[in-house]
């Protein structure tokens, strides 16, 4: 499966873009990385561009929270999304948050899967386990 | 091969031909600039104007550019803004194409069809492994349009269908690897070459090859050339930013480092072009321009004129008019106005200004125009260093460049 990834706004955690990208390596996933400092028009596009199945945004200052809010108005201007997985991960908030706040606020943005402070391998279980649920 | 290794350099814009002796002997070395003769051929103007000096030199030694047969206009069709179209757009204006209109495929079906003849068009879209990315509504788009050449740099998999539906299509290697990096020679090569043609096929330009035997280039293209060498001539510190202003458009040549962006390409230097942004040929459209921005005013009044300035022609009207084109197109590549790129203005050390410009305006008027953007826009009290190519050195060093490269070969 294909999967577009990168980390989204100003965010310059490069090392956390690398681990993701090579854990999707890992596990067989064609990855194509956009890195650091991605905005969600880039994204869309390159989901377009490459046919990708999945898009998984990282975000680690926390600015994740204002960008989503646009995913949805965005993502319906473009044709053919519809089957697009949207998963988001990292710390997706600036300060402190709970978890049980944060998921539901991100899936109403659009994500079918939000994994805020999880660790990497345990969210790439997660992204296994919904693409196994949707092809069943 | 005279016994100076004399050359002769003639650039041939919308408005002005320059005409440049070059030699090794420097008191033979010289520069003349004429307006051009509408009523005439180029040919029978520049023999008119410069006949004495052409007729001194042999084919081999004279070197044609020009920007005066308007450069190909092309429509490019591709799937996404950020990839396909960008990196489309991208290849276009570094090859010298002035016009440029692009479509976003998925909006094809209310796209307007244009009606004047196209040049080129150019079909991107997809990384190979991706198929299916093109359907009929293409095929009948193009039906409606006029254009004398086709050019497809996108996915594999879908070119073997376009060529079927069109016959004609020039299938060329995808412009985005599988890495969504830009591929840019192959596309780069054609759109050159077409260049060319379309120079043959202009009497007026093709007669220039009266008096050269050697190619010649489109000025834009001469220019491009020259920057990774510029320092040998002016103390110019990158980031720089060098604005062509001219009487129909204005070209920009910029440093990469000013742009961040999702290009990796080997260039150093990247171009975009303002089509009607000059004060000759394109007076009106830049007036009109002006009149859409609203700080334009408190510039005016900044200048001492009045609106009313739009309407005189006069010296002094052509320099406010110029320092209106510096102040708009510095405005177009902010991110005050968003475009197909923005540059990072607040980084750059030096502007070069080159062209028509450079013969109206004297350094402290352009300078005080660029230091009005950056504290009315910017708001920045940065001031890029501002240095004016007086006599033409930067296409006078990029020809010279190309006659290297063309003796190296």
């Amino acid at each position: 499966m294909k999967v577009v990834t990168g980390v989204i706004g100003n965010d310059i955690h490069v090392v956390a873009n690398r681990l993701i990208d090579l854990s999707l390596k890992a596990r067989g996933y064609e990855v194509f990385n956009l890195g650091v400092n991605t905005y969600l028009e880039e994204f869309f596009d390159a989901v377009i561009e490459t046919d990708a199945d999945i898009l998984l945004i990282s975000s680690l200052n926390g600015e994740a929270e204002g960008w989503s809010r646009e995913v949805k108005a965005l993502k319906a201007e473009y044709k053919g999304l519809d089957n697009l997985i949207m998963m988001i991960g990292g710390n997706l908030t600036v300060g402190t948050g709970k978890a049980e706040d944060i998921i539901p606020k991100y899936k109403n943005y659009g994500f079918d899967l939000v994994c805020h402070q999880v660790d990497l391998n345990t969210g790439l279980d997660m992204l296994a386990e919904f693409v196994k649920e949707k092809s069943a | 091969m005279n016994s100076h290794n004399d050359k002769l350099l003639i650039d041939v814009g919308s408005t002005y031909v320059k005409v440049c002796v070059e030699s090794n002997a420097p008191e033979r070395c010289h520069l003349e600039q004429h307006f051009r003769n509408f009523n005439q051929s180029i040919l029978d103007d520049l023999m008119h104007k410069c006949g004495h000096t052409i007729s001194a030199f042999a084919k081999d030694d004279v070197y044609i550019c020009s920007s005066a047969n308007g450069g190909l206009s092309t429509l490019i069709i591709g799937l996404t803004h950020t990839f396909s179209l960008k990196y489309a757009t991208n290849i276009a204006f570094n090859s010298g194409i002035n016009i440029i209109d692009t479509i976003l495929y998925q909006d094809i079906a209310s796209a307007t069809v244009p009606s004047d003849l196209i040049d080129v068009v150019i079909i991107a879209g997809g990384i190979n492994s991706k198929g299916n990315a093109f359907a009929d509504d293409l095929y009948h788009y193009l039906q409606n349009i006029n254009y004398s050449n086709i050019v497809y740099v996108g996915n594999e998999q879908d070119a073997k269908v376009a060529k079927a539906q069109l016959p004609e299509l020039v299938v060329l290697p995808n412009i985005i690897d599988n890495r969504l990096h830009i591929v840019e020679e192959e596309l780069k090569a054609y759109l050159t070459n077409l260049y060319q043609q379309d120079i043959m096929g202009k009497e007026d330009i093709k007669d220039l090859y009266q008096i050269s035997s050697n190619q010649i280039f489109s000025t834009p293209y001469i220019v491009n050339q020259t920057l990774p060498l510029i320092d040998a001539s002016y103390s110019v510190v990158n980031p720089f930013i060098l604005l062509d202003i001219g009487g129909a458009t204005t070209d920009i040549h910029y440093s990469k480092d000013l742009v961040d962006e999702n290009m990796v390409t080997n260039n150093e230097f990247d171009r975009l072009v303002f089509k009607k942004l000059g004060v000759y040929k394109s007076r009106e459209s830049l007036i009109f321009a002006a009149q859409g921005n609203e700080f334009v005013y408190e510039l005016l009044m900044h200048l001492n004129v009045t609106e009313n300035i739009f309407h005189e022609q006069s010296d002094k009207a052509t320099r406010i008019l110029m320092q209106l084109a510096i102040f708009l197109v510095l405005c177009k590549m902010s991110h005050y106005r968003q475009t197909y790129i923005n540059l990072k203005l607040s980084a750059v050390n030096s502007i070069v200004l080159t062209g028509g410009v450079t013969k109206v305006l004297k350094q402290e008027e352009a300078e005080d125009i660029i230091s009005f953007f950056y504290t009315k826009i910017l708001t920045s009290q940065h001031r890029p260093v501002t240095i004016m190519d007086t006599d033409y050195a930067i296409w006078t060093l990029g020809s010279r460049a190309q006659d290297a490269n063309h003796r190296a070969k």
